[in-house]
């Protein structure tokens, strides 16, 4: 289980009456293995919605709860992969990935064990003893992204967790996640600004507006890609080809850019 | 043998050698003034053979080492924790931080007539001295240590339910460590200086007593000795500082060097 639901969600920062109000309103359910992508543009608070989920900050108002319970704290239900990796820089990647077991009181041999099969999975094999600064931003990312899947999370979250690789990096880790997500479901909270990303990966996609930010609109993707059978395509640039995913990219950049007129205007 | 040391080495023998020309050829410096090296070397025989000022050098060496570890040691044990603490408490800092303010400013020398007034003239004052220097630094890059962590880094090890004495352990101190190693090379500085300092208003032995003596005795042989045992000590103990802090922060030396 791992559904999540944004009930009236609302966030003004300084005093009720003249702060500044960031989220108002905010609506979302995000189905138990579901791939929710929000996109949006900056400054609508995208990433503070996730940091709800996380329980790194609170709503003033509403209520952000996953499985029907509140959430109140941060925990190991909930991995977090961040935009900027996060990982310790004085743990070898072993450490780093083992810290969330540790915790959770996983014996050693099936924490070995364990890490072993994420670090094949992520393509990580041989890098166990390798500190975080040796290796490059796009492998930093997937042993961010072993490090949250690992725990078995019901949900993971992922605010922009692509955002600092460059763009080769990029898409082959949005295959990867891909390849991941179908092999492996869990509750995706995904949080970008490429609309392609969103589009590729997820089942549904948020589309958020701001002052005040709020969901403006959800566009479903999955019943058109299982339809035209995006999966069969293994490479991205072919299924960015499709006419199905221009159509619904074309879309989704139509309802941003409707943003973008009303911040000019 | 790399040409910077050959340079230094060269510089070294340089300064040597104009030394003993002008103390010891043309005497343009009069030996009451400062020593010539024969003055200098004699002087280390008398110390090491029959000793001076109640005791052989060893004895003083001993005595001021012993004293700078145990006040260091006693410093950067309060310190340092102090430090983490009002880095990570809001409400630990808001109320200790106005006392430290206070104290802060004091010149650690200051402390000392207080001291000896309320522990005499022995060790116990010295480490109380010593203590108050060295403290300051260690309670000042501590707290700086944790402030400076990256937030994210302490969001996911929340995340990943770290309990709080292995985030202490594991994500709090070596992450403050660059930090909390700065401090312990300021806190060893302040401990040396301190104890001197103190060591030359009253001891009966100790490398400032040592200079004491001497300058009463109106010996500037013996008080060379004494500055050169002393920076000899004191950059001993450094150096040791350094490899423990190279071992600790490997991970961080090596990513500064990769960058």
């Amino acid at each position: 289980m791992g559904a999540i639901r944004f009930d009236n969600v609302g966030r003004i920062y300084g005093n009720k009456q003249d702060g500044f109000e960031a989220l108002k309103g905010v609506e979302l359910e995000i189905a138990d293995k579901e791939f929710m992508a929000v996109v949006g543009p900056s400054g609508c608070g995208k990433t503070t919605c996730l940091r709800f989920v996380a329980g790194f900050d609170r709503p003033t108002s509403g209520m952000v709860s996953v499985d029907g319970v509140k959430v109140t704290k941060p925990g190991p239900d909930r991995a977090v992969v961040f935009q900027q990796f996060a990982l310790m820089p004085w743990k070898t990647v072993r450490e780093n990935i083992e810290l969330g077991l540790r915790n959770k009181g996983v014996p050693r041999a099936e924490r070995r064990e364990r890490i072993d099969r994420i670090l094949a999975l992520m393509n990580l094999t041989g890098y166990a003893d390798a500190f975080p600064h040796q290796l490059s931003g796009g492998m930093q990312q997937r042993v961010s992204i072993a490090r949250a899947y690992v725990l078995d999370p019901e949900v993971l979250l992922m605010d922009e967790p692509f955002g600092a690789l460059d763009a080769q990096t990029r898409v082959v880790m949005q295959e990867e996640l891909v390849r991941l997500a179908r092999r492996n479901p869990r509750t995706v909270m995904f949080i970008t600004h490429a609309v392609e990303e969103a589009v590729y990966l997820a089942d549904r996609v948020a589309i958020m507006a701001r002052q005040p930010g709020r969901v403006k609109e959800i566009i479903d993707i999955r019943s058109i890609r299982e339809a035209e059978r995006w999966d069969d395509h293994e490479k991205i640039e072919d299924v960015m080809d499709l006419e199905s995913f221009v159509h619904l990219r074309t879309q989704i950049w139509r309802s941003l850019r409707q943003e973008k007129a009303m911040e000019i205007a | 043998m790399s040409r910077k040391a050959v340079v230094g080495g060269a510089t070294i023998f340089a300064a040597l050698a104009l030394w003993y020309v002008a103390t010891s050829v043309t005497q343009m410096i009069s030996p009451g003034r400062f020593p010539s090296p024969a003055d200098t070397w004699a002087a280390f025989g008398q110390i090491t053979g029959v000793g001076y000022a109640n005791g052989v050098l060893i004895d003083h060496v001993l005595r001021s080492v012993t004293l700078v570890t145990l006040g260091f040691l006693v410093a950067i044990c309060t310190g340092v924790p102090l430090g983490l603490w009002m880095g990570w408490s809001r409400k630990a800092e808001a109320l200790i931080n106005p006392v430290f303010l206070i104290i802060r400013p004091i010149p650690p020398l200051a402390w000392i007539p207080l001291a000896i007034l309320w522990l005499g003239l022995g060790d116990m004052a010295k480490i109380l001295v010593i203590w108050f220097a060295a403290f300051v630094p260690s309670v000042i890059n501590a707290y700086a240590g944790v402030r400076n962590l990256d937030k994210t880094l302490i969001e996911a090890a929340q995340m990943l339910g770290t309990p709080f004495l292995t985030f202490v352990r594991e994500i709090l101190l070596p992450g403050a460590s660059p930090m909390i190693f700065t401090g312990l090379r300021l806190s060893l500085q302040a401990s040396w200086t301190t104890l001197v300092a103190a060591e030359l208003v009253g001891a009966m032995t100790g490398l400032g007593r040592v200079l004491n003596a001497a300058q009463q005795d109106l010996y500037p042989g013996m008080i060379l000795v004494g500055m050169i045992v002393v920076t000899l000590c004191g950059w001993l103990m450094t150096a040791a500082l350094g490899v423990a802090e190279r071992r600790a922060l490997s991970w961080n030396t090596a990513s500064q060097a990769g960058e």
